[in-house]
């Protein structure tokens, strides 16, 4: 909230830029001094999908938790807006509240969390920010039963703990029925094909392909291009050095796929 | 005598106490008693208080931590109401139960239900049955698993008021958990000795809880003994809930003989008093049991609560677990001292002990003891300890779905204290527990 305050006026103004606009983002771990991000510009508008490719090291994953409001990374210049908004120096829990949402690369296991208590706990945190009811308990039980069935998340799997003892698969499955159920308007999937076999990228993809829509920007971060063959994106950006060096359509993947990262630096990472 | 002239202030109100108090305790007037309590009061007065130099004592020095013996608190204290009963209990009044009602000491019948058991279990008044000791009494009061060393034990022989006795048959399935509600109700800061004798009888099952709770909101400082004798094939539940005022003094010792083939499941959780002591003894005595001790500790402020139990592998193939987890916010020390001590002749014992400490502040302390004693060359013994903060990773994946911190870090420390908590068979209980849990991080103190 600490933000916003002095930038209400601006952010009323640019209330119609519906859009993930970064500028010049130089991002280091907080405890170091290595740069990771050299000045990152990305503008992504609601409504499209982008992907950002690059090789092992590059900066990507860093990308998505800065994104998201991990505190070991300190910004040290330039900025995230979402929806004309300053978001830059937002905690983690006021970014979601305001629409971002992270698939994390590696899903955290919770012991002793129950996924629906879990599940219950964020969306009504979300619900109280937009001024909306909390769920009924068979409210509740039906849209996750609902969303689950889609994911082919079985019911027993919901009763376990978050994530605990859960195969790579069934915790990217997880990860997209959360972000089915809180309908995130900003959703950045971080490397969301590792570890799938191909039955589960095409039930993952489609989960992610429902939730595309006028109103939603999405940033598709990964290493190979097969998981754009589900998940289309209207833009490619390639990422390497903590920069964007190259962006185009969707046929750049392609291109990558042929030619490799070596001429964007895979031996230096 | 020397010796008199280093007893500290407390142990000097205790011998002023047993000296005024004896003709008044319960079967002062009966031989048997009193030399019970005469031999006790020995114990005791030959080393004085435990202090940091006795090795089971060395984090919780009684010496220095008691500055007062208080005065023994009244008979009956208040007239009490099921009502104030049920304040007291806080979160475990919900619980249906047989209910056993002892205030300050006494076994109150008209405060307890013990509607429908149908002579499967028989409760008596121990401060009745100390005026006219049966022979069983005799022979069993101090020698379930005998302590002669420990002083607490020793001192709560020589000056407990009273307590019960419950008597479980043989075959008895208890559906309903037994709940010993010991209360406290006093008018000035007040001690209490009590002791409860439990014998379940071959093949029975019973759920015992004890709980402690005040109705006074002044300092108390309790010793309770509780003996348990579990013959063969028994299957007991055996359940604390300690949540005393922050200004109590709470000594604990449970004392425990396992016949053959016995299934014991032990739960402790301990929330309140500001000198918490919780002594566990075990004892194997006949093959093929297997006996779980598990327990949460929730510490803030300067809250000092102490685990410290002996498991006695004094027979072949019997199986042991310890499993606690501590939440320490602000000063609070947490301890817990496991001695495992497996027989020459114990073979194919089965030992293991785990303790896991949350540390919510810089100051919070946790100290972990495990011991063992192995002689026997046929056995699977071990432990593990840990001792961390709330995982900064999963506080972050928590809030990066719009979880708050606040509610985030309980979420978190909630898990933390459930893992414990899934020990406890019973939902009924667990329930119970989970919500206390839940109201002493929303700050209420539970």
């Amino acid at each position: 909230m600490r933000a916003v305050v002095p930038g209400r006026e601006i952010s009323s103004k640019r209330n119609k830029l519906k859009m993930l606009e970064i500028k010049n983002l130089h991002v280091k771990i907080a405890e170091d001094n290595a740069e990771i991000l050299n000045g990152i510009d990305l503008t992504i508008p609601k409504g499209e999908v982008h992907a950002i490719m690059g090789p092992n090291g590059s900066g990507k994953s860093t990308l998505a938790y800065v994104l998201a409001g991990k505190e070991d990374y300190e910004i040290t210049e330039g900025s995230i807006h979402w929806n004309g908004e300053d978001i830059t120096e937002m905690d983690p829990d006021e970014r979601a509240a305001a629409g971002v949402f992270l698939a994390f690369q590696y899903p955290i296991e919770i012991p002793g969390v129950a996924t629906m208590t879990f599940l219950r706990t964020a969306m009504n945190a979300i619900r109280r920010v937009r001024d909306e009811d909390e769920l009924s308990t068979p409210d509740f039980m039906r849209i996750v039963k609902e969303k689950a069935k889609e994911l082919g998340i079985a019911d027993d799997k919901l009763k376990r703990p978050l994530n605990v003892g859960f195969s790579g698969g069934e915790k990217k499955r997880q990860e997209i029925l959360q972000m089915s159920l809180l309908e995130p308007s900003l959703c950045v999937l971080d490397e969301t094909d590792s570890g799938l076999d191909i039955d589960a990228l095409k039930i993952v993809a489609d989960g992610v392909n429902r939730l595309r829509g006028e109103d939603r920007a999405m940033l598709v971060i990964t290493h190979y291009q097969r998981l754009l063959n589900y998940i289309v994106p209207d833009q490619v950006h390639v990422l390497s050095h903590g920069k964007i060096v190259r962006s185009g359509g969707k046929e750049l993947a392609l291109e990558l796929e042929e030619s490799g990262y070596a001429e964007f630096g895979e031996a230096a990472a | 005598m020397a010796s008199e002239v280093l007893k500290t202030k407390a142990e000097q109100e205790l011998a002023q106490q047993f000296e005024a108090g004896m003709p008044n305790l319960p079967g002062s007037d009966v031989a048997w008693t009193k030399a019970m309590r005469d031999a006790a009061w020995q114990t005791y007065a030959a080393v004085g208080l435990p202090h940091r130099r006795v090795e089971e004592w060395k984090y919780t020095d009684l010496r220095s931590l008691l500055k007062d013996a208080y005065p023994p608190a009244p008979a009956l204290g208040e007239a009490l109401t099921t009502q104030d009963v049920d304040t007291a209990l806080g979160q475990g009044a919900a619980l249906d139960s047989y209910r056993v009602v002892v205030v300050n000491g006494h076994y109150r019948e008209e405060l307890s239900n013990l509607d429908g058991l149908d002579g499967q279990v028989v409760v008596q008044s121990l401060s009745d049955a100390l005026t006219t000791p049966s022979d069983w009494l005799q022979a069993t009061l101090g020698q379930v698993a005998p302590q002669p060393d420990d002083v607490v034990v020793a001192l709560n022989a020589a000056l407990m008021t009273g307590g019960v006795i419950v008597t479980v048959a043989k075959g008895a399935q208890v559906e309903k958990p037994v709940h010993l509600v010991h209360v406290a109700a006093v008018k000035d800061p007040a001690g209490l000795a009590t002791r409860n004798v439990v014998h379940v009888g071959e093949g029975a099952a019973l759920t015992l809880i004890e709980s402690y709770n005040d109705h006074s909101a002044l300092a108390v400082q309790r010793n309770a003994v509780t003996e348990l004798i579990a013959d063969d094939r028994a299957e007991v539940h055996h359940i604390k809930f300690q949540n005393e005022n922050a200004e109590s003094t709470h000594l604990s010792t449970w004392m425990t003989r396992l016949g053959a083939n016995v299934t014991y499941r032990a739960f402790q959780f301990s929330a309140g008093a500001s000198v918490a002591r919780n002594q566990v003894f075990v004892r194997f005595a006949g093959e093929g049991s297997s006996s779980h001790v598990s327990g949460a500790v929730l510490g803030r402020n300067r809250q000092h609560n102490d685990t410290t139990m002996v498991i006695d592998h004094a027979v072949p193939e019997c199986e042991s677990r310890e499993f606690f987890k501590l939440v320490l916010d602000d000063e609070a020390r947490g301890i817990v001292q496991c001695k495992v001590n497996v027989h020459r002749d114990a073979q194919k014992s089965d030992g293991h002990q785990i303790a896991h400490g949350l540390l919510l502040s810089e100051a919070a302390e946790f100290d972990s003891k495990p011991e063992l004693e192995i002689f026997a060359d046929d056995v699977v013994c071990g432990h593990g300890s840990t001792s961390g903060q709330v995982d900064e990773d999963l506080l972050f994946y928590l809030r990066a779905r719009g979880i708050p911190e606040p509610e985030a870090r309980a979420l978190l420390i909630e898990a933390f204290v459930g893992e414990a908590l899934e020990k406890i068979e019973r939902e009924d209980v667990r329930n119970i527990f989970s919500a206390t849990t839940s109201a002493w991080l929303g700050g209420k103190g539970a």
